[in-house]
């Protein structure tokens, strides 16, 4: 079991070393395929475009009603203009976007077909806080890797920051099942990294894109962490004690408990997608990518002039 | 007499600085936020049945709240340039609809969180980002909207929700589709996206 983690390690890293010829591989082969079938379905459009205009004039009148959207609506002449690009995430290269396509359906099926109506049982079920707490339990064991990366990026204030989250916690937060630090008096928030982002703030690019079965999207960069929560995260461990099925259990449990604490999230994201692959492949890469950049969050406080508004 | 004086000459200096602030990036936000929260928390319309009466209300809120078609230029990029005036007409207005579809549900559902205003920083003279943190009992969410200044108004063109980008989001979706189709076929897929949900 160790020898397969190793090789996941050793392709992780194999395929990181060419992060960006794929990119640019990818970016030229796109723009020759296009215009193969633009021809043949502009000629089926051309039949369809003369029934729409009417449409799109009989609905323009409708605007002016509201003077402010009457302003707005002159804009629609203006042109776009290219913008800087430095706060957007760069493209991911996706060279094996037929298996990825493949398997994003079989997680979405997953999902909706398992792992939902488990998750909405388990939530009817069990209270809100409890549920919390079993989510931070888990949060805490996620220590050592939060840990480890922080000392990978010589961040001292961050690993500081995690092994007194991790002593407070699991003294008086019992076990970790409440987060004391990161309230007010103590004000130690958990850091936001992991192995995959560590290989990011070191220059590694994201490689390419990739969707895991069951584990679901990942980069070739940040796969490491499927081999890193194999070493760091203490329910690994369980096989060493227990029966080879009680990790998985604990592993299924750990993923029912926190799918209930964030039901909906997918669907919305999924109803308001017109592709829902590449919505989900690019929310994918545009939160890794702040992620690196950010290197840890330090959480926000309220400005001067900011309000808090209660709903 | 002269306390008097000195005093409401005090109010007024406060009352002429808050007016001015109000003119704000995040007051522009904050404004809007506090009408929709008013409406989900409005007790007439707590019934079932008003619920199209709430989507109205938030719909008017909306168009006040964001500039759609800048939302839509952005989310179409270079592409945009590609569309001729009526199909860009119909694109904003199918665009909106798309968005009010998936998210107004999921904005009326909302019962107990809580919404903070963190700070607004300006980009450029016109632009500027609001950030806000959207509480709940498991998590807090960052969401940043994205502002411009118009005709005197700020108006927001893009939410960043957990550090992706909406109008990104849409860019990457809408440049694969018309790397392969025309604009006219982008139409057909809004106008069957709006009319299946």
């Amino acid at each position: 079991m160790k020898s397969f983690s190793f090789a996941v390690l050793l392709f992780a890293f194999i395929a990181v070393g060419c992060a960006h010829a794929p990119q640019v591989a990818s970016s030229s082969v796109s723009p020759p395929a296009s215009p193969q079938p633009q021809p043949t379905l502009a000629a089926s459009t051309s039949d369809e475009a003369p029934q729409k205009p009417p449409e799109a004039t009989v609905k323009s009148p409708e605007k002016p009603a509201n003077p402010e959207k009457g302003t707005a609506n002159d804009d629609t002449s203006l042109d776009y203009k290219e913008e800087a690009k430095g706060e957007q995430a760069p493209a991911v290269a996706d060279p094996i976007e037929p298996f990825n396509r493949a398997m994003f359906e079989f997680n979405d099926k997953v999902y909706f077909w398992l792992l939902k109506p488990v998750a909405q049982g388990y939530k009817a079920v069990v209270p809100e806080e409890a549920r919390v707490s079993v989510k931070n339990f888990f949060s805490n064991l996620g220590f050592p890797i939060r840990f480890v990366s922080c000392l990978l990026q010589a961040d001292v204030s961050c690993a500081a920051t995690e092994v007194g989250r991790f002593t407070v916690n699991t003294v008086w937060g019992i076990g970790g099942l409440m987060d004391p630090s990161s309230g007010k008096d103590l004000n130690l928030q958990k850091q936001d990294v992991d192995l995959g982002q560590t290989l990011g703030v070191w220059g590694v690019g994201q490689g390419f894109y990739i969707v895991w079965p069951l584990v679901g999207p990942s980069s070739a960069r940040d796969s490491i962490d499927i081999a890193g929560e194999y070493f760091l995260y203490p329910p690994s461990y369980m096989s060493e004690i227990a029966p080879w099925y009680v990790w998985p259990i604990i592993r299924s449990y750990e993923e029912v408990n926190s799918t209930s604490l964030r039901i909906g999230d997918y669907e919305a994201l999924k109803d308001a997608a017109i592709d829902p692959y590449l919505a989900v492949r690019d929310a994918y890469v545009q939160y890794r990518w702040k992620k690196v950049m950010k290197k840890g969050t330090p959480t926000e406080e309220l400005a001067p002039g900011g309000v808090r508004l209660e709903r | 007499m002269k306390r008097l004086f000195v005093g409401s000459s005090i109010l007024m200096i406060f009352l002429i600085t808050s007016a001015v602030y109000a003119g704000g990036p995040l007051e522009a936000v904050k404004i809007n936020a506090d009408q929709v929260l008013d409406i989900l928390r409005d007790p007439k319309l707590k019934a079932a049945s008003a619920k199209e009466a709430k989507k109205d209300k938030l719909r008017v809120i909306y168009g006040n709240m964001f500039d759609e078609v800048e939302l839509s230029r952005r989310s179409l990029g270079m592409n945009w340039n590609k569309l001729n005036a009526a199909q860009r007409q119909e694109f904003v207005k199918l665009f909106e609809q798309v968005l009010e579809k998936a998210y107004a549900d999921r904005i009326l559902a909302y019962t107990n969180e809580k919404i903070e205003f963190l700070k607004e920083s300006m980009v450029s003279g016109s632009m500027a980002e609001v950030r806000t943190r959207v509480v709940t009992a498991s998590k807090e969410i960052p969401i940043t909207y994205r502002v411009i200044l118009k005709g005197g108004a700020w108006r927001v063109y893009d939410v960043v929700i957990e550090n992706v980008s909406l109008v990104q989001n849409y860019r990457t979706q809408f440049n694969d589709i018309l790397a392969k189709n025309t604009p006219e076929q982008l139409l057909e897929i809004l106008r069957k996206k709006v009319k299946a949900q």
